[in-house]
């Protein structure tokens, strides 16, 4: 089982996402900051992983199905203890493992993701295999607002629908942003809760950022009663956490400078999350 | 032809509790015997491909053994990112099959013709293909399939052109297999629906020939080709596909690095069918009727 003595603190997560993308002189910080809390409650709380170990079998199942957030996961994944303080370090370094997004050959991440709208199908695939093996092992699916505009995650919703996966959940990151601007400036979505509602999920929203709503929304989820697979649309604000990062997509695309790093971390610190 | 994948398949399902099949909404009388024998194994996934793969994808990681049926224009073509990503980036042991390649929807057009789809496939690491001509080399392709480390294209044409073997095969994967021992130094190198046409071209016009048949273009034995091809006078390739990237490609590459000879592609010819008819009217319009095909060999030759 996952160790509970971890603490997944998300302002030490964010300190690790921005720690590798100043190291790695990377993009893409805004969608990592936002799903910091979502990914520090499913570890701390909800993920098992027998003997702590990322690929033990009959482990629940995490899907980043927005892979462009993967700093996040790689920081819960330093926590965990499956990355060294080197690998965050020389993120980006010639002959290092870890990409700018997800990729099933690291120990952790279980699909390849990026291209949008893929994990979310491997997710429900895994959640089929685990209900036909009645392992009772947990599928989560993390998927951007901005992804969902493609369509294999709308054809996934039927598929898992139709198959009453009840231990499959998606979790949508509604930041808000995606790539070229808002996501009601690009291609409206209306309320994802109640499409993926009429398309037969178990659906709520809640505050992305808050913790113990998160948490109690995915206990609740997972007592349910329904068949139905189940959804939650989480609030959040793409590069959470950092003031001047906060709704301002510039950061899907801008670089830490030093001076922006430094700035960063003593935004994160007078943070009272 | 049918009748021996239809089988084919029901048995390896038997055999395997980890066997599922995944269909798109396709071949509908086509798995009868399996549903029948196996319904707990059987997935109708719906007219939504990409989610399939996908599916596929994640049951196989966690231990499932599946084949993906469709028609060859929408698997591998239409899914060709789902492929790459989501199973041959890990080598992940599911079987596509892609039924109706080449011209075999002659009446309904260009949506359901497939001619550029090994190509693809081709470009892919792990990705094995494998084009059965007959269905003694499909029984063989789904015997080794049960096998696969890799993500594996099956590509299944026109399914009743007739034997072009005697009896059972027992090919290697990428083993080339002679199916007409000619006296000269003519040879024909042809896979899927035309090897049947190479026969019968060899058999009345050029009995000098010799006919190979390819049932696997990836891996292909690569040192057989080369054995072929050395000494001869000529290397005719025969597919229902394009002449781009397709079977004719594979050998030329091979040979024009390592025993250079002269090469005929026999394909298709980088262009959409214009009309509607047949499947005998369409390999006509493409010229890959056996006339049409021995007339370019004979052309072929006089310029030599």
């Amino acid at each position: 089982m996952i160790s509970n003595t971890l603490r997944f603190d998300p302002r030490q997560l964010r300190r690790t996402v921005l720690e590798m993308a100043y190291c790695g002189a990377t993009v893409h910080i805004g969608c990592a900051l936002s799903i910091v809390d979502i990914l520090a409650v499913l570890y701390r709380n909800h993920l098992r992983y027998p003997a702590n170990k990322p690929d033990a079998e009959g482990r629940d199942y995490l899907v980043l199905s927005k892979g462009h957030g993967v700093m996040a996961q790689y920081a819960c994944m330093r926590e965990l203890g499956w990355l060294d303080d080197a690998a965050i370090r020389g993120y980006f370094s010639d002959g290092t493992d870890l990409k700018g997004l997800s990729d099933s050959r690291v120990p952790g991440l279980e699909v390849t993701s990026g291209s949008l709208g893929h994990g979310f199908s491997v997710g429900v695939g895994l959640a089929l295999a685990a209900k036909r093996l009645g392992t009772g092992q947990k599928t989560f699916a993390i998927v951007g607002d901005g992804e969902i505009n493609e369509g294999p995650i709308w054809e996934g919703a039927l598929f898992a629908a139709h198959h009453r996966l009840r231990d499959f959940m998606i979790i949508v990151d509604e930041n808000g942003f995606q790539a070229m601007g808002t996501t009601s400036e690009v291609l409206a979505l209306d309320s994802l809760e109640r499409k993926l509602g009429a398309f037969g999920f178990e659906a709520v929203s809640v505050d992305g950022h808050d913790e113990a709503a998160l948490d109690a929304a995915i206990a609740a989820l997972g007592r349910s009663a329904s068949p139905a697979p189940k959804a939650i649309v989480a609030r959040t604000v793409k590069g959470k956490g950092v003031a001047f990062m906060e709704n301002d997509n510039r950061w899907h695309y801008t670089r830490l400078t030093e001076d922006t790093y430094r700035q960063a971390l003593a935004c994160l610190d007078g943070d009272v999350a | 032809m049918r009748a021996a994948f239809s089988k084919g398949l029901a048995d390896i399902a038997r055999a395997d509790p980890r066997v599922v099949l995944l269909t798109g909404d396709h071949g509908y009388a086509l798995f009868d015997e399996f549903r029948r024998a196996c319904p707990d194994q059987y997935i109708n996934a719906g007219v939504a491909e990409q989610n399939m793969i996908g599916v596929a994808a994640g049951m196989a990681r966690a231990g499932f053994r599946p084949y993906v049926y469709g028609l060859s224009a929408f698997i591998p073509i239409r899914v060709l990112e789902q492929i790459k990503i989501d199973l041959a980036h890990d080598r992940l042991p599911v079987v596509l099959i892609g039924d109706g390649a080449g011209f075999v929807y002659s009446h309904l057009g260009t949506s359901h013709q497939s001619t550029e789809d090994i190509a693809a496939a081709r470009a892919l690491p792990n990705l094995d293909v494998f084009s059965p001509a007959d269905r003694h080399e499909l029984a063989r392709c789904l015997e080794l399939s049960r096998q696969v480390s890799t993500t594996t294209y099956l590509r299944i044409g026109k399914a009743d052109c007739g034997d072009v073997h005697p009896g059972p095969v027992a090919a290697r994967p990428g083993e080339l297999l002679r199916v007409r021992q000619g006296g000269g130094d003519l040879v024909f190198l042809a896979t899927g629906s035309m090897v049947r046409t190479a026969l019968d071209i060899a058999a009345r016009a050029y009995p000098e020939a010799s006919v190979w048949s390819a049932p696997f273009l990836k891996p292909i034995e690569a040192a057989r080709v080369l054995d072929i091809a050395h000494g001869a006078r000529a290397v005719v390739c025969m597919e229902e596909h394009s002449i781009y990237g397709g079977f004719g490609s594979l050998v030329s590459e091979l040979v024009s690095e390592h025993a250079p000879v002269r090469v005929l592609r026999i394909g298709v010819a980088d262009r959409f069918s214009h009309h509607c008819g047949t499947y005998d009217y369409l390999l006509r319009e493409h010229g890959l009727d056996a006339e049409a095909v021995a007339a370019r060999i004979g052309r072929f030759l006089t310029r030599a």
